[in-house]
């Protein structure tokens, strides 16, 4: 039998190193000023020097980033970041993650920069800094021929997607005389990926689907029949496709941002545009 | 069906992730799990008060978050565990939590007669453990350790959170990118396929572990 003084001892020993441990865990937590937003320095003298840079995508994110069959990162903004700093003189290494976490693994210094398709809105410049833009996107309806749906009117009463969180999604709600008066309960169907919600328009449970042009045109062409699909665009915002910094970068986002007007006064960027999405979309405003 | 050949070399790739964080969780997680069951029988209610408190936080809230919070959450307070690392980490004192409490069931099923008929023969403290007492648990806990691994097979899955590749990441990513569901199917029979050999291995293990009961 263990006797009743050390017991006592043994207790308070543990209790006071875990509470030692905890209130140290608690101090850690609290000294930083409270947590999302970290000021950080500029490293781009450090990218400079290593020589590369770390880039998160969404690998499933097509036609922008994503892997081909055989598992090599490709897309739009792959040919067109690894140009940015081939001139530069930096390699790119690709990191996959999860896009819900993407500000976070910024800011963590996971990665240093965000390029896949990433849109400007006022809530996303409160916690990174952008670039200029390089891509402009117009939203598309897409519906089968078969629906009779000719225009954004021609929605009323009927089911719509769109997906999670998408830029669309916000464009949806932002103007909701656009489009959203005319939908079946004032509310779309949300999908966390646009295959997900392009199976669905195939079984005829939604009749339309709200989307970037170019993944309208990119799921399309991977279809069975091309031609029994419509896109239809309408008076939505267009949105601006942008490079995602640390908002301490600003070394990072100039030379980014001098590399893209090089590319843009070059023909390079347009011409890249027709090769993904077989259009520019440099003239679109 | 050539395009289910086009899609096997991504969910293999991501194969090798899921395994890895198969099999490291496994050989991190049963001594640990060990040790926590025999800590929540420790004559000092603090150490028991701990470890209970551990086992609920682990038991109390979603794999998931735990994955968030030590990857992204530790690395805001100035600790940046690796990604593998980090999953492998939450993972093993995830799984340690549940096998704690199934290794405490099969503990307490050890009749107390044969502690103090150890403590008789003269048996130490870890010869009582290791020779008398833990062969027995171990077999009693066969089936419903087999329920956990089975479990996890299917539970590294979440690593998509922090960005590593599985293989239903790689399903997804095929699916997305070719607009179909075989992916989906192919990934459904990788699954079957690792939970039949599990569970084959845990059957033979009882059936062998059953000759001297």
């Amino acid at each position: 039998m263990i006797s009743k003084q050390k017991k006592i001892l043994v207790n308070s020993l543990v209790a006071m190193v875990f509470f030692g441990l905890l209130a140290l865990a608690v101090f850690a937590i609290l000294k930083p000023s409270n947590g999302n937003v970290q000021p950080r320095n500029d490293t781009w003298s450090e990218i400079k020097s290593r020589k590369t840079i770390t880039i998160g995508l969404d690998d499933t994110f097509v036609p922008m980033g994503f892997r081909n069959s055989s598992g090599k990162i490709v897309g739009f903004d792959v040919d067109l970041a690894e140009k940015v700093f081939s001139n530069l003189g930096i390699k790119v290494n690709w990191q996959p993650i999860d896009w819900s976490m993407k500000e976070t693994e910024l800011n963590t210094g996971n990665i240093d920069a965000l390029w896949n398709g990433y849109t400007k809105t006022p809530e996303r410049a409160k916690q990174v800094a952008f670039s200029t833009t390089y891509h402009r996107a117009q939203l598309a309806l897409v519906v089968k021929k078969s629906s009779g749906v000719r225009s954004f009117e021609g929605m009323s009463g009927k089911v719509l997607g769109v997906q999670t969180g998408s830029s669309g999604e916000t464009a949806l709600n932002n103007q909701p005389n656009v489009l959203k008066r005319y939908i079946a309960g004032q509310k779309a169907v949300g999908y966390d990926t646009f295959d997900k919600a392009f199976t669905d328009l195939n079984a005829n449970r939604i009749n339309g689907l709200l989307v970037d042009e170019d993944y309208a045109r990119y799921y399309i062409k991977q279809q069975a029949n091309p031609n029994d699909y419509d896109i239809l665009t309408g008076p939505f915002a267009i949105s601006d496709d942008v490079v995602a910094f640390r908002k301490g970068d600003k070394g990072l986002q100039k030379a980014v941002d001098e590399q893209l007007a090089k590319l843009t006064k070059s023909g390079y960027l347009a011409n890249l545009e027709e090769r993904w999405f077989g259009k520019s979309s440099q003239n679109l405003r | 069906m050539e395009n289910v050949m086009t899609f096997l070399p991504g969910i293999l790739s991501g194969l090798q992730m899921t395994l890895g964080v198969f099999f490291i969780t496994i050989i991190g997680s049963i001594p640990l799990g060990i040790l926590a069951s025999l800590a929540m029988k420790s004559p000092y209610f603090i150490v028991r008060w701990l470890v209970n408190g551990y086992i609920w936080i682990m038991r109390g809230t979603p794999l998931l978050l735990q994955l968030i919070f030590i990857y992204y959450g530790l690395a805001m307070v100035g600790v940046p565990f690796g990604r593998f690392e980090a999953a492998a980490f939450a993972f093993i004192i995830n799984y340690a939590a549940y096998l704690a409490e199934i290794f405490r069931g099969g503990l307490q099923s050890v009749p107390q007669g044969q502690f103090d008929a150890a403590q008789v023969l003269g048996l130490s403290k870890m010869q009582t453990f290791f020779k008398v007492i833990l062969p027995q648990v171990v077999k009693i806990v066969v089936p419903s350790f087999g329920n956990e691994v089975v479990n996890l097979v299917k539970d590294t899955s979440l690593i998509y959170v922090i960005g590593l590749g599985d293989i239903l990441r790689a399903g997804s990513i095929a699916a997305a990118r070719d607009v179909t569901l075989v992916p989906y199917l192919l990934v459904g029979a990788v699954y079957l396929l690792m939970t039949a050999v599990v569970t084959i291995i845990l059957r033979g293990s009882e059936k062998r572990l059953n000759v001297w009961r």
